[in-house]
């Protein structure tokens, strides 16, 4: 009969303590695999989302946040000049523009305008009816829009419906005039919060509409680069090209929000993590010391029967394993519903892209969970263990039976 | 060269205990022959336990010597001493310490598999034993299902499992009624004529009556 045998054999026959050690470690497993996944979840989450926008490279005009970043002057002659490197592929440019959509009793809604240039496929949103933008000078529609659903919903929008809009002038009572744009499409826009209201149109549509600005602005240039040369060697081109400008892999801009803006949630999920561990160290320690103890005179029977140390060792080792292993097992499925439900909680914060995730399933998570689960198991039962291999056999069998 | 399966000579056994030390065996000499029955009795607290423990291989004495097949016990490591008990020498306790998870079975054939004895050869031995302690019938059931008689029954097949030369029993009966001892004192009869030297520990005169050398202890001495 094997160690793992004996182990077996003591798990289903002590069923009320097993199931104990089980539950508890699948609960706090559970938590567990829930920190590792948040450890990286929205890293990956963000790196995802840049992906999905179908470029790689981010050209800005300065270093910082976004709402700090300064115009790129001269966009169409930047966008000319970097479509001839040969590690880029295609060049679009953006600006962005807060504005107002008045409504009936004066029920004005504040809203993002996107503006963008005509090349490539516009991938950061995804079209849920009507057209996407028409490419330049295919269209008479001298304002033609893509709006969210949740703009649409509220405003009862549907394609070829007419909007009009009005550019916000920071710091002023707008003086700008409304333009009357027409709606061509209705999508879910991946950098856009759930209830933000945010429409896109074409670069020049937007140039028109906002007359503060200097004609050929831009506030952001997406790069995507050629196959064959990469993110990071399409910026470190653009740089060279343009030193003024300061250019970004969707890597690198990862790496940083990794660094900085995501440090948070990885010490937080570190500690927790930490936390668990412990708790399934002292839950499965504790009950195998138990357990251990109670058989005392079974264990140093065991051994005046002549059965090995080593035996003994591996069959307190793997009921450890077992139980741990069980516990972790069941705890899968459980941390994968709650961390769908931590997630559509936390995904409620202001402010965070819809598409924007805490909790990401990825497999090299299930992979540490197990291995920090065996590393514990083991630890777990060294103290056993031990006790079961210094045990003296003799005043053992002695206490027994005067006991 | 002796005869003897297990000789101790001189042995004492003192136990360090925070109030003073405790001496439980003095200057014992006792030799068990092959094929010998030898019953110690005496009163509770005299020693008798403890001169079986070293005896068996399980403690040391504080000083004196015990040879185990002509070899010095004090010698081996703790892997060799555990080599002998597994095969050389078979144990019977007072409270059985059958393993709970186990059937009758596979309580017997646990030593066996531990000495590295093949699995056909080893349900072989079972069956055996098991219909040698008059129990083929209970193969699988577990300790729980069984009566205190048939546990101990299944302790004994447990104990021959690896044909050991010396089988030590401390108070096989003290957990048993009457009928039940007599029971377990017909099979000690049955092993020793098949062969096996044993040494049993008891208050039970009339299974102490049935060795061949029955030797009285008193105050960790054994009396002359």
């Amino acid at each position: 009969m094997t160690s793992f045998a004996l182990a077996w054999r003591t798990a289903t026959c002590y069923r009320a303590r097993s199931a104990l050690a089980t539950a508890g470690v699948a609960i706090i497993g559970a938590l567990l695999f829930d920190m590792l996944l948040l450890s990286r979840g929205l890293v990956d989450s963000f790196a995802d989302l840049l992906n999905t926008s179908g470029f790689d490279v981010r050209v800005v005009a300065h270093e910082g946040l976004p709402v700090l970043r300064g115009p790129i002057h001269g966009g169409g002659r930047l966008a000319a000049d970097l479509r001839l490197l040969p590690e880029v592929e295609d060049v679009t440019l953006v600006r962005i523009e807060d504005a107002v959509i008045p409504g009936p009793a004066d029920d004005l809604k504040n809203v993002t305008v996107i503006g963008t240039t005509e090349q490539g496929p516009r991938s950061a949103w995804t079209l849920l009816q009507g057209a996407d933008l028409p490419r330049s000078g295919t269209t008479p529609d001298r304002c033609p829009l893509i709006v969210t659903r949740h703009l649409a919903d509220v405003r009862g929008l549907d394609p070829g419906a007419t909007l009009n809009i009005r550019i916000a002038v920071p710091g002023t009572a707008s003086a700008l005039p409304q333009i009357a744009c027409r709606v061509v499409g209705i999508a879910d826009f991946a950098f856009a919060t759930a209830n933000e209201y945010a429409v896109a149109t074409t670069m020049s549509a937007l140039e028109a509409a906002d007359t503060t600005r200097g004609p050929d602005e831009a506030d952001l240039v997406l790069v995507r680069s050629r196959s064959s040369a990469g993110g990071s060697a399409a910026a470190r081109a653009i740089v060279r090209v343009r030193p003024d400008l300061h250019a970004y892999s969707n890597e690198e801009v990862v790496s940083q929000f990794n660094q900085n803006g995501f440090a948070y949630f990885r010490q937080v999920s570190v500690v927790l993590s930490s936390v668990t561990l412990v708790f399934a160290f002292l839950l499965v320690g504790t009950l195998l010391t138990v357990a251990t103890n109670q058989r005392l005179g079974e264990i140093a029977a065991l051994r005046a029967l002549g059965i090995s140390r080593f035996r003994i060792a591996a069959m307190l080792l793997w009921e450890s394993a077992l139980l741990v292993g069980a516990g972790g097992l069941l705890a899968l499925p459980l941390g994968g519903v709650l961390a769908w439900r931590l997630d559509r909680l936390l995904r409620q914060m202001p402010g965070l892209p819809e598409r924007l995730h805490f909790f990401v399933f990825n497999s090299s998570a299930i992979v540490e969970h197990m291995v920090l689960l065996a590393a514990t198991a083991i630890v777990a039962a060294c103290y056993p263990i031990w006790l079961a291999a210094r045990l003296p056999i003799a005043e053992t069998l002695r206490r027994e039976v005067i006991g | 060269m002796t005869h003897a399966v297990v000789e101790a000579q001189g042995v004492s056994r003192v136990f360090p205990m925070p109030a003073g030390a405790v001496t439980a065996l003095r200057n014992v000499s006792l030799h068990v022959d092959r094929g010998d029955y030898v019953a110690i009795t005496g009163p509770s607290g005299c020693g008798k336990s403890t001169l079986l423990h070293l005896i068996g291989c399980v403690d040391s004495p504080s000083s004196g010597s015990i040879s185990f097949e002509n070899r010095d016990v004090a010698t081996l490591r703790e892997s060799e001493r555990s080599r002998i008990r597994l095969t050389r020498i078979g144990f019977v306790f007072q409270r059985f310490f059958l393993l709970p998870m186990l059937t009758a079975a596979e309580n017997i054939e646990l030593p066996q598999a531990e000495a590295g004895v093949p699995a056909t050869e080893r349900r072989q031995r079972t069956r055996e034993l098991l219909e040698y302690v008059d129990l083929a019938d209970r193969a699988g059931h577990l300790p729980s299902q069984l009566s205190g008689g048939e546990m101990q029954r299944v302790a004994i097949a447990r104990a021959l499992a690896n044909r050991p030369a010396l089988l030590v029993a401390d108070e096989p009966t003290g957990e048993l009624d009457d009928t039940t001892g007599n029971h377990v004192a017909d099979l000690f009869d049955r092993v020793h004529a098949d062969g096996t030297a044993i040494l049993v520990v008891t208050h039970n005169s009339a299974l102490a009556a049935r060795a061949s050398r029955r030797l009285a202890m008193k105050s960790g001495s054994l009396m002359p």
